[in-house]
């Protein structure tokens, strides 16, 4: 096995699908988001969206809060700090193996 | 690689998705325009022409942009497309570089332009009409570098025009004829000190600026509400959704 196929297999599985990095880029440049911000920014809809986000909070990337926005559910998300570790390995991974 | 760079980037657009950045600016560029106007037509020792009354009209207009956005981002913009915190995440601080750096840039070149204008005056040289097109030159310059990081240029690729208007419309006033500039401010307390031309010049590119600033942000706020969703009562997210 070469170098380059090994760092891809290195690369974190549960950053690497698509709809999923692209979550974890987003919250990675914010404090906090809503749901309703990552549906708009990602064209996914709620369930997808709501089954990724699943995924990332069992692996502990990702935080929720439910809260109220008035009389309106709202969740925020945010990175913990174990996903903004992650994600930064992930590039520094992607980019040595590209 | 690149379609990651380019998703850390969109929080930053999300920013002035609404055009409120820019109809901020214009309401302060008008807000700092009128007050000046006032100034010039006012005797030297009303209060419009006090320190005092310049800081706190300074701190009406900051007050007032504050919780105007503040409003208009709670009631429109995160109920149509979401909230967003930016914290203390590198991201804000390149957008605090990026709004604020080029005013500040802006405002030391001018103070430094001005300077040499007051002294070419001191010193009975002829004064030219360069000051407002070097106001519009960094302006211009401060808003394509800081706002306009702030626009989606796929959907909004005419804002372009915006810079170009800055520059191309503060370089028209300076070009005017010193008599018509100088009429803004004609008969003024302050023509003693400056040149009236100046001030009129300075007068009209505030105006202007302000007037683009605003024109921009409303059509950006207008073409938001056009093709975003209005709100609906029920929840945002799925009741049933895993994300508990």
């Amino acid at each position: 096995m070469n170098r380059q196929t090994q760092t891809f297999n290195e690369l974190d599985r549960v950053i690497h699908e698509p709809g999923r990095l692209m979550i974890v880029a987003l919250l990675f440049a914010v404090d906090q988001c809503d749901f309703l911000y990552l549906q708009h920014e990602t064209e996914m809809n709620k369930g997808t969206l709501s089954s990724h986000l699943s995924r990332l909070e069992e692996a502990g990337y990702v935080e929720v809060v439910k809260t109220y926005r008035g009389k309106v559910p709202q969740t925020l998300l945010s990175l913990t700090e174990a996903g903004r570790e992650a994600f930064q390995q992930y590039r520094k991974k992607l980019k040595k193996a590209l | 690689m690149d379609q990651i760079e380019s998703l850390l980037k969109r929080p930053t657009a999300y920013e002035n998705i609404d055009g409120v950045t820019e109809l901020n600016t214009g309401f302060a560029t008008l807000g700092i325009a009128l007050f000046l106007w006032l100034g010039v037509h006012t005797p030297e020792h009303s209060i419009w022409n006090r320190t005092y009354a310049f800081l706190i009209w300074i701190g009406l207009l900051f007050v007032l942009s504050y919780f105007g956005t503040k409003a208009i981002k709670k009631h429109i913009t995160y109920p149509r497309t979401g909230f967003v915190k930016y914290g203390t995440s590198h991201l804000k601080r390149s957008l605090w570089w990026a709004l604020i750096v080029p005013p500040v840039i802006a405002f030391v070149v001018a103070a430094v332009v001005t300077a040499g204008v007051f002294l070419a005056v001191r010193a009975q040289c002829s004064v030219t009409s360069a000051l407002p097109a070097v106001f519009g030159l960094c302006v211009a310059a401060g808003y394509a570098f800081g706002v306009t990081r702030t626009v989606r240029w796929n959907a909004l690729g005419w804002k372009w025009a915006l810079p170009a208007s800055l520059l191309f419309g503060s370089i028209a006033i300076a070009a005017l004829p010193p008599d018509l500039t100088g009429r803004m401010a004609s008969g003024s307390w302050m023509t003693a000190s400056y040149p009236a031309e100046s001030i009129g010049a300075l007068l009209l590119c505030l105006m202007l600026w302000g007037a683009i600033f605003l024109i921009s942000g409303g059509v950006t706020f207008w073409l938001y509400l056009r093709n975003t969703q209005a709100p609906t009562e029920e929840a945002n997210e799925p009741a049933n959704a895993d994300v508990q």
